[in-house]
């Protein structure tokens, strides 16, 4: 179309110096192949902006054009810290550019090309804040599909930032790539099975990537190399990796379980949301561990042998709309008051817990309670002490939820420090990506404790999910 | 200004959901108004649509164009349609003026701008009445309008076919109210959905608005008083099945 011969000129349109829609433009920090980099100011901005410029012209790949469409549509519609704020965008035709946030940090590449050992605990602490980021775009129906270390910022405090959407689907839009099935779309060592298979709406292709890069960071290794052909691509869809306790003989069982479960070559095989993955990495004793922690040989030919021929016919599981995931496994808030003494409405409490649990399989329960807040010296009792008021709060949990004789990866429990116990519900059920929370309502509280109708109008306001009042 | 187009097709004489529609389209700041034919057919308001439309053509606020619906009125269709169909067309031909009929014989087939291409059912063969439903009837339009937009009614169902990276357009299927960037080096074509007589199960009424400035296009839907539309419907002893279909948006 009339496109190229608008575009010649981008190269004269983004100098140093030049402004462009009120953009300031500064210094190129980075030419690649697809884009060049710049930093900019501008006038009522006040973060560092970088200008994405894409490299067009008469002898540039289209890919690079459609990539950074794709960029522009995704990234001015997300809403999430752990990507760069949208800033603004140029005319596609005549000068195309995208302003965004300039984020601090390097490229968690930069540190694996330096030879950095990372400890166990600075990958799983790597794994869960990437299922974080991962989650915050699935919960907005994208999916990024080209989660790889070159595109995950780390900044001095370990804060993760996403970039480079230009391979991203998001269920919204059009996606310009769909039915693309040319070699070279994704990063050859970090594409899940179905991205070979040239699908691109299944959120668990990022699970599946941040498997890789916990592989990769334990290991030095990649699980399935940097292969250049499509049946080398494929390979993914059969072979089994070798295990990483082979490799490193101090990596925990779970973990082992955990990356290996990531790696599944059938994505309803994977943890099914982000949410979930990084709750498994943060909480290890949730983990189930089954016959894949306890690998140490590598797979033996005839399990290859076997693995082939399931390939011969694979079929991608169908994909559920990424902010779907934590529908079929949602995870629901029990917020229990220890303090309570109203016996029907705790019965009545653990009853609807169980019915609910009952009714998806694949839930999970967190138990909360709040303390207005721990001393900070030490006392001499054991329930004086912060470590011992925090305890107490877990007995009375364990206590309650005792009776729902559930196994302990589908619970877990948190005594929460709060000035406020509403506003501290609601942010833990946003930080968790909760289905429901789960309250209760005593007729037999005496009026002068606690103003618990503000409290339970606050937070049915304010949540970001459903609430479950129960009543006796 | 901006302009900011509204998008409408499929009206049926449907009174009650045009309202509905032109009152949500005005609150968006739409400065012009496209109707993309079968004004009339199936539901109780014939005249009552077209002697709106016909205001706001006269006003140059608008622009409309013929639907197959529309066509029968002056011409034998009937054997490209099913009974409950023709059966409205026959009651809606008691219902029309002189003038309404003339209205609806002047109305131009396709309309061609710079950008864009309006039609009913397909830029390929208009008078055909080709239905755009995949890949291959979205391709044959785009290579015969030759614009980056074509806005099209006929088939009721909101869908959004764009240009791939393979070239192949591709059926996508717009969420209500999401702005979408619809960049114009590409080729697109709207389907934008009926207004009087949705399919998809649900019985709001379609519309669409585009802004040529920003290259964006969102597909909107409009609840509006269905169940009077239905009661119209029956009232005026049309097939009781059309009545229905308002209720079930099916």
């Amino acid at each position: 179309m009339a496109l190229n011969t608008d575009i010649e000129a981008v190269d004269d349109i983004f100098q140093e110096g030049k402004v462009v829609d009120g953009f300031v433009i500064g210094k190129e920090v980075h030419r690649g192949g697809m884009a060049s980099l710049f930093t900019a100011t501008k006038e009522g901005i006040n973060v560092p902006i970088l200008l994405k410029i894409p490299r067009v012209g008469r002898d540039q790949p289209v890919e690079s054009l459609i990539g950074f469409e794709t960029e522009l549509t995704i990234l001015r519609s997300l809403k999430s810290p752990f990507v760069p704020q949208f800033l603004g965008a140029g005319n596609m035709a005549t000068r195309p550019y995208i302003a965004m946030e300039r984020v601090e940090g390097r490229p968690l590449e930069d540190l694996i090309k330096e030879g950095k050992i990372f400890t166990i605990d600075e990958v799983v602490r790597i794994g869960a804040d990437l299922a974080q980021a991962v989650q915050s775009l699935h919960s907005q129906d994208a999916i990024h599909l080209d989660i790889k270390p070159e595109n995950i910022l780390i900044d001095d405090k370990g804060k993760l930032t996403l970039i480079d959407f230009g391979l991203s689907h998001h269920a919204r839009y059009p996606d310009l790539l769909a039915e693309e099935m040319r070699k070279g779309v994704g990063s050859a060592p970090y594409i899940s099975p179905e991205q070979v298979a040239g699908i691109r709406s299944d959120s668990r292709s990022d699970i599946y990537s941040i498997g890789v890069i916990m592989y990769e960071l334990l290991t030095g290794e990649l699980p399935f190399g940097n292969p250049q052909t499509m049946s080398g691509l494929r390979k993914r869809m059969w072979a089994e990796p070798f295990p990483p306790r082979a490799i490193r003989r101090e990596i925990p069982r779970w973990l082992q379980e955990v990356v290996l479960r990531c790696l599944e070559p059938r994505a309803a095989d994977r943890y099914q949301s982000a949410t979930r993955l990084r709750q498994v990495l943060r909480d290890p004793e949730g983990v189930t561990l089954t016959e894949r922690a306890d690998r140490v040989e590598p797979p033996s030919f005839w399990e290859n042998l076997k693995g082939m021929f399931r390939a011969a016919g694979y079929e991608p599981s169908p994909s559920p709309r990424p902010s779907m995931g934590n529908h079929d496994a949602p995870l629901m808030i029990a917020a229990i008051d220890t303090r309570q003494s109203d016996e029907d409405l705790r019965d009545l409490m653990q009853l609807t817990a169980k019915n609910l649990l009952h009714a998806y399989p694949e839930s999970r329960l967190v138990c909360i309670s709040t303390i207005s807040s721990t001393p900070t010296f030490e006392g001499n009792q054991e329930n004086e002490t912060a470590s011992g008021i925090v305890r107490g709060h877990l007995v009375q949990l364990m206590d309650w939820a005792k009776p729902l004789k559930l196994p302990p990866e589908r619970i877990s429990y948190h005594v929460l420090e709060a000035m406020d116990p509403a506003s501290r519900i609601v942010e833990f059920a946003k930080d968790n990506d909760a289905s429901l929370i789960l309250i209760g309502a005593s007729h037999k509280l005496p009026n002068k404790v606690t103003p618990w109708r503000t409290s339970m109008t606050k937070i049915v306001e304010e949540a970001p999910c459903s609430v479950h009042i129960v009543r006796t | 200004m901006t302009e900011r187009i509204g998008l409408f097709a499929d009206l049926h004489s449907n009174l009650e959901a045009f309202e509905a529609c032109i009152t949500r389209a005005e609150e968006l700041g739409v400065t012009r108004m496209v109707f993309l034919g079968d004004l009339v057919g199936y539901n109780a308001d014939p005249a009552a649509l077209i002697d709106r439309i016909a205001a706001l053509v006269e006003a140059k606020k608008a622009i409309a164009i013929l639907g197959n619906h529309d066509e029968a009125v002056f011409k034998d269709c009937r054997t490209q349609m099913n009974a409950s169909a023709n059966a409205a067309i026959e009651w809606t031909k008691t219902q029309l003026k002189e003038s309404h009929i003339a209205f609806l014989k002047n109305l131009p087939l396709i309309v061609n701008e710079e950008k864009m291409c309006f039609v009913h059912a397909s830029a390929y063969n208009p008078s055909d009445w080709n239905y755009i439903t995949d890949s291959m009837s979205a391709w044959r339009c785009v290579q015969n309008s030759g614009k980056s937009y074509t806005f099209v009614g006929h088939a009721h169902e909101q869908a959004l076919f764009y240009q791939s990276a393979v070239g192949k357009l591709i059926r996508f299927a717009p969420h209500p109210g999401d702005e979408i960037p619809v960049l114009q080096h590409r080729q697109w074509v709207g389907v934008v959905g009926s207004l009087g007589q949705p399919r998809d199960g649900n019985p709001e009424a379609c519309f669409a608005v585009f802004e040529p400035g920003l290259e964006v296009l969102t597909f909107h839907r409009v609840p509006y008083d269905h169940f009077a539309a239905a009661d119209k419907v029956r009232r005026a002893g049309l097939p009781e099945d059309l009545a229905n279909r308002l209720i079930t948006g099916k």
